[in-house]
C-alpha cells in the first residue's frame, strides 16, 4: 500500500470518529409525527380516563429555573437546582411502583409494593418504611393522575378555561413515541411570569409524556420534565419488592414523613397550613413559619391545577444568602426570584410564593 | 541447521555473476531531493552503487549524507526524485527490499534498560529472515562477531560508546544481507574498534555484500572502499571507483620553497589558489601554468628548491570541501 | 558455512516473507513492555491501592454516610473493585497508559529504536497495530490488577456476602462478580480510548514527557470544561463525561443509558486516535 493511500484511509477513520462524537452532541432530530386531529377537551378527557399501563422508563428533568442550589434539600433540591437530572421509574399497571433517583455516586430507591413504601438511601444506608401508602408519589405526574374518574376531566377543563386558553398545538415525538402537545396559555389578565405550559400526551396510551414550563422572555423552557426512555409492557414483579439489605438501618415512619424536607408530603402536613390567595395563574400561597424557628428548614412546593412555579424558602440564613433584601409597608424581608416565580420571606416568618412577579407577592403580603 | 549457519556467516557467495538482475545496481537514485521548509538538505543526487561494491559516502558534517541514507532506506520521504533499492522502488516497496538490507543509521539505537542480548533479541524478533529457533543462535553469533559476547548480559545503559556502536553493527548484521548501510560506523570507536569495523566491512565485501559506508574521514574511505561518492552541501560532486577518483582532478604543482608564508602571499596576490601541504606549497594550475607560478615566487624573493607536477585526488577535493565548511 | 550460490546466500524463507511472523512481533512487544521496570512498578502500585482503600475504610468504618461509593463499601466488599476502578480511572490509569503509549512511539523515536523497527522491516501500519496491542495489554493488565486486588481485598478484608447494590437489593457473589467484570470491561474500553489518543500524540513527537503532559492535561482540562455550566453542549464529546457512570453497574437493574453512551464515545475516540496514529506514522519522516 502506498503511504498516501494509508494516510487517506486513516484520515477517513479520523473523520468517522469525529462524526461519531458529533452525533453524540447533536440531539436526535425526530420528526414531529402526523396524527389524527383531536380537540383539547377530548385529549384532556382521554388522559383523565386512561389507566397508565405497566411501564419502565427514564424521566429526565431539565431545569433552568434559575434557582440557587439550596443545600440540605436532598434529591428534590438536586432535581430543582439546575441542569439535567434523570430518574428511572417502573410501574406495574396497578399500584406497585419503583422509583430510582441517582444522587452523586449513590442512589435513592423508592419501592411501593402495594402495602408498604420502602425508601432506601444508599449513602446513608437507611431504609424508611411507610406501611401506609394510600397516596402515591407526587413526583410522578403520570400514574398519579390516572386513577381519577372521568368527569373530573370536564370540570377540570372548565376550570382551566376560566383562566387559560387550552388548545392542542401540533404533535411531538417524546422518547420515541408519538404525542399530542396540549398547551395551556394564561389569559392576558393573569399576572404571571409564565408564558405557557406544554404537555405532551402519548397518542396511544394517553399518558402525559412530557411537561414543559415556559416563562416570559425566554424561548427555552424553564422546566422540562418528561420521559427520555419509555417502554410499556409487563414488568418483572421482583422490581416491586424490596427486602432491606442485611446491615441497613430500617426505620418505620409512624406517619407520613415530616422530618425530611425533601419529601413532597411535607407541604401537606407542614407546621402552618398555607393560605391561598387569588386563583388561576397568579395564585399566591401565603404561609407562616413557626415562631422563633426561622433557623429550621421548611420546604414548600405548591401544586395548583397544573404544574406551576415553585416557591421555596429555607431558614433565614439561607434566605439572606440567596435572596435580596426588600422592605415596604408590609415589613421587611428577602425575595428570591426565579424565571418562573418568586418567593418572599419576611423577617417575622411570613412566606409568600407564586408563579408571579414579586410585586404580586408584596401586594398579597400587604393585604394579609 | 543450514539456515542458522547461513544466518551467522553473513553469506558465503561472491558478487552476482550471472543473476537475473545482473546489470542492475544494488542502489540507485535519480534527481533525489529533500527540502525542509526552505532549506535544501539534498539536491538532485544521482547516485548509483554497483552490486558488490563498497561505497564510501564522503562529506563533511551537514553535507546531506545521513539525509540521503534515510531516503535510501525509506525512513524519510524524498521531496522529489526516486530511489531504487535492490530493484524495488522506495518508499512504496521499501518493505520488499528491507529484509535484505542491514543498516546502522544515525548511531546505535537501543533500550537502556535491556541487556545487549535482550536488545538484539528484540531486533531479531522483527527480522523476517529468522525463524523460531534461529533467533537465539543468530543473536549469539552476531554478538560474537562484534566481540560483545562477554558483555551480552549487561544492560545497554552501562555500555561504553564503542560497545554501543558494536551492538549497532551486530543488529545490522543479524542475518546475511545483500546490502549493508553503515552511517559513520567508526564513530566513537578506538583504533582497535576501527580496525575491527574495517575487517567486518572487508569480510562483507568478500562475501559479495554491497556496502555503503558514510564517513567524514577520507582515510576510512580509502582504507575500506572500492567506490566513493562525495557530497557537499547536499550536492553530489563526485562519484565513481575510488581508484579513478583518486587520480582525477585538475593538474597541480607541488613547490618546495624557502618560505611558505611569503610564497602563499605572493601567489594570493597573483590570484592563484594555493595552500601548504606537507611542508610544500600545493598550487592549482587551473588558471595559470608552471613557469608563471615559479616566476611569481622568484619575483617575490622566495627561493624555489623543487617543483613537480601532481594531480589533485580525492583527498584534494575533500580537503577543499572541508576547509570551505569550517 | 556452505555457500554455493552465485549470489549472497540468504535463508530461503526470506524470499517468501517480507515481514516477521505477527505473533512473534507482538510477543516481543509485550515482553518489552513488561520488562520495563517502571511499568512493573506501576502495576505494583495499582495492586496496592485497593488494599489501602479497603483497609482504611474497614478500620475507620467508612466516611460515616458521606458521599457516593465510599459509604457503600463498608461491609460490602464487592463495591471495592468498582470504587477502585472509579478512583484510578480518573488520573492514575490514564497516566500509566499514557506512559506506555509514550514509550511506544515517542520513546522509541527518541531512543533511535523506531528506525530499527522500521528497517527490520516492520511495516508502518503494522507497527502502529503492534504498539496499540502493547498499550491494550497494559490497559487490561492494569485494570486486571486493580480488579483482582479489589476483589481479594473486598472478600478478605472488607467482607460481605454478595453485593448490596446501590438500589438496596442484594446480589449473590456470582452475580456480583459479573457486575465487577462488567465494570472492568467498561473501564477497559474507556482506557483503551485514552491509550489510542495517547498513541496518536505519541506518534507526533519524540518527547515522551510531552505525551504524558498532553494526555493527562487534556483529561484535566476536560474535567474543568465539564464543570462549566455554559459549556454543557461540549459535554457529549468529552471522553470523561460518563466516567463516573461506572458506578451504574452497581444499580439494580443496571443503569445502562450513560454506560452505553460512554461506550459509543470511547469507541469513537479509539477510532479517532488509532486512525490519527496510523495517518501520522504512514507519512512520518524518521
Amino acid at each position: 500500500m502506498r503511504r498516501r493511500n494509508i494516510a487517506l484511509t486513516a484520515s477517513a477513520g479520523i473523520a468517522a470518529g469525529a462524526l461519531g462524537l458529533t452525533s453524540l452532541a447533536l440531539p436526535a432530530g425526530a420528526q414531529n409525527p402526523r396524527l389524527p386531529q383531536v380537540s383539547a377537551d377530548e385529549l384532556v378527557a382521554s388522559v383523565m380516563e386512561s389507566d397508565p399501563p405497566a411501564l419502565a422508563g427514564r424521566v429526565t428533568v431539565h431545569n433552568e429555573l434559575g434557582l440557587p442550589a439550596l443545600p440540605g434539600t436532598g434529591e428534590t433540591g438536586e432535581l430543582l437546582s439546575g441542569g439535567d437530572k434523570s430518574l428511572r421509574v417502573w410501574y406495574d399497571g396497578q399500584q406497585r411502583q419503583r422509583l430510582s433517583i441517582p444522587s452523586g455516586n449513590g442512589e435513592t430507591t423508592v419501592v411501593d409494593d402495594g402495602n408498604t413504601v420502602w425508601k432506601w438511601d444508599s449513602a446513608q444506608r437507611t431504609v424508611v418504611k411507610h406501611p401506609n401508602s394510600e397516596e402515591t408519589e407526587v413526583e410522578r405526574p403520570e400514574p398519579s393522575t390516572g386513577a381519577e374518574p372521568g368527569e373530573i376531566a370536564q370540570r377540570l377543563v372548565g376550570k382551566l378555561r376560566e383562566t387559560s386558553a387550552v388548545r392542542v398545538d401540533g404533535t411531538a415525538s417524546v422518547a420515541g413515541r408519538d404525542a399530542y402537545e396540549l398547551v395551556l396559555t394564561p389569559k392576558p389578565d393573569e399576572r404571571t411570569k409564565l408564558r405557557e405550559v406544554r404537555i405532551a400526551v402519548d397518542a396511544e396510551d394517553r399518558i402525559p409524556l412530557r411537561v414543559e414550563v415556559n416563562a416570559n422572555g425566554s424561548s427555552e423552557p424553564a422546566l422540562r420534565a418528561g420521559f427520555s426512555e419509555l417502554s410499556t409492557g409487563p414488568q418483572d414483579a421482583e422490581l416491586f419488592q424490596f427486602t432491606p439489605p442485611e446491615n441497613a438501618r430500617v426505620r418505620t415512619a409512624e406517619k407520613p414523613d415530616t422530618t425530611k424536607p425533601d419529601t413532597p408530603r411535607s407541604g401537606r402536613s407542614g407546621i402552618t397550613s398555607p393560605r391561598i390567595e387569588g386563583d388561576g395563574w397568579d395564585t399566591v400561597v401565603l404561609s407562616r413559619l413557626p415562631e422563633g424557628t426561622m433557623s429550621s428548614p421548611s420546604g414548600r412546593k405548591t401544586d395548583d391545577d397544573e404544574q406551576r412555579g415553585t416557591g421555596s424558602t429555607g431558614p433565614r440564613a439561607m434566605a439572606e444568602r440567596v435572596g435580596s433584601p426588600i422592605s415596604g409597608s408590609w415589613g421587611h424581608g428577602w425575595v428570591i426570584n426565579s424565571s418562573v416565580g418568586s418567593a418572599v420571606l419576611t423577617s417575622d416568618g411570613r412566606v409568600a410564593a407564586g408563579a408571579v412577579p414579586q410585586q404580586v407577592l408584596i401586594e398579597a403580603l400587604r393585604d394579609s | 541447521m543450514s539456515g542458522t549457519a547461513d544466518a551467522t556467516e553473513a553469506g558465503t557467495a561472491t558478487v552476482p555473476a550471472s543473476g537475473w538482475d545482473e546489470p542492475e545496481p544494488a542502489l540507485c537514485t535519480s534527481a533525489l531531493r529533500k527540502t525542509y521548509g526552505g532549506t535544501v538538505a539534498v539536491a538532485d543526487v544521482d547516485l548509483s552503487v554497483p552490486r558488490g561494491a563498497v561505497l564510501g559516502m564522503l562529506g563533511p558534517n551537514g553535507s546531506g549524507k545521513t539525509t540521503t541514507i534515510r531516503m535510501l532506506l525509506g525512513l524519510t520521504e524524498p521531496t522529489a526524485g526516486s530511489v531504487e533499492l535492490l530493484g524495488h522502488r522506495v518508499p512504496e516497496q521499501t518493505g520488499r527490499a528491507l529484509p535484505f538490507v542491514g543498516a546502522l543509521v544515525e548511531g546505535p539505537g537501543f533500550h537502556p534498560f535491556l541487556s545487549g542480548r535482550r536488545n538484539l533479541l528484540r531486533c531479531a524478533a522483527m527480522e523476517p529472515a529468522l525463524f523460531g529457533a534461529d533467533v537465539r543462535g543468530a543473536v549469539q553469533q552476531a554478538l560474537e562477531r562484534v566481540g560483545l559476547a562477554g558483555a551480552a548480559e549487561r544492560r545497554y545503559r552501562s555500555y561504553s560508546l564503542g560497545m554501543k556502536q558494536r551492538l549497532g553493527l551486530a543488529a545490522a548484521l543479524l542475518v546475511p544481507r545483500e546490502l549493508v548501510v553503515l552511517d559513520e560506523p567508526t564513530n566513537g570507536l578506538d583504533p582497535a574498534g576501527t580496525r575491527e569495523v574495517r575487517r567486518i566491512i572487508a569480510e562483507l565485501h568478500a562475501n559479495g555484500t554491497t556496502v555503503v559506508v558514510s564517513s567524514h574521514l577520507l582515510s576510512e574511505v580509502e582504507a575500506t572502499c572500492t567506490h566513493a561518492a562525495v557530497l557537499q552541501g547536499g550536492t553530489l560532486i563526485a562519484q565513481g571507483e575510488l581508484k579513478t577518483l583518486l587520480e582525477s582532478g585538475g593538474p597541480n604543482l607541488l613547490v618546495s620553497v624557502s618560505d611558505n608564508e611569503s610564497g602563499l602571499e605572493a601567489l594570493r596576490q597573483l590570484g592563484v589558489p594555493a595552500r601548504v601541504e606537507g611542508g610544500e606549497l600545493r598550487v592549482e594550475l587551473s588558471g595559470t601554468d608552471s613557469p608563471e607560478v615559479i616566476a611569481a615566487l622568484v619575483r617575490a624573493g622566495v627561493g624555489v628548491y623543487e617543483a613537480r607536477r601532481d594531480r589533485a585526488g580525492l583527498e584534494e577535493i575533500f580537503a577543499r570541501l572541508t576547509e570551505g565548511e569550517t | 558455512m556452505t555457500g554455493t550460490a552465485s549470489r549472497v546466500e540468504l535463508p530461503s524463507g526470506i524470499r517468501q516473507h517480507h515481514s516477521a511472523p505477527f505473533g512473534r512481533v507482538v510477543g516481543s512487544e509485550l515482553g518489552w513492555v513488561l520488562r520495563r521496570p517502571r511499568n512493573l512498578l506501576a502495576l505494583l502500585g495499582l495492586a496496592a491501592l485497593p488494599v489501602l482503600i479497603g483497609t482504611v475504610i474497614t478500620i475507620t468504618g467508612g466516611p460515616g454516610g458521606g458521599s457516593g461509593l465510599f459509604a457503600a463499601v463498608v461491609g460490602n466488599g464487592m463495591v471495592l473493585p468498582v470504587l477502585s476502578l472509579m478512583l484510578t480511572q480518573n488520573l492514575l490509569l490514564p497516566l500509566i497508559i499514557a506512559m506506555v503509549a509514550a514509550d511506544g512511539l515517542a520513546g522509541e523515536a527518541a531512543n533511535g529504536t523506531l528506525r530499527g523497527l522500521l528497517l527490520a522491516p516492520v511495516g508502518r501500519v503494522r507497527l502502529v497495530v503492534v504498539k496499540a496491542l502493547g498499550v491494550l495489554m497494559m490497559v487490561l493488565l492494569a485494570i486486571g490488577v486493580v480488579v483482582l486486588s479489589g476483589v481479594l481485598t473486598g472478600l478478605l478484608i472488607v467482607g460481605g456476602d454478595g453485593l448490596v447494590t446501590l438500589s438496596g437489593t442484594t446480589l449473590p457473589l456470582g452475580e456480583a462478580l459479573g457486575r465487577v467484570a462488567l465494570a472492568a470491561g467498561w473501564c477497559a474500553v474507556q482506557m483503551a480510548a485514552v491509550g489510542a489518543v495517547a498513541l496518536a500524540i505519541s506518534s507526533t513527537t519524540e518527547h515522551s514527557l510531552l505525551v504524558l503532559i498532553a494526555t493527562v492535561g487534556a483529561l484535566v482540562v476536560f474535567g474543568v470544561l465539564e464543570a462549566i455550566p455554559s459549556l454543557d453542549w461540549l459535554k457529549p464529546v468529552l471522553i470523561t463525561t460518563d466516567w463516573y457512570s461506572i458506578s451504574d453497574v452497581l444499580s439494580d437493574p443496571i443503569r445502562t443509558t450513560d454506560l452505553l453512551s460512554g461506550l459509543w464515545r470511547a469507541g469513537c475516540y479509539i477510532l479517532l486516535g488509532f486512525s490519527a496514529a496510523v495517518a501520522r506514522m504512514a507519512t512520518k519522516d524518521t
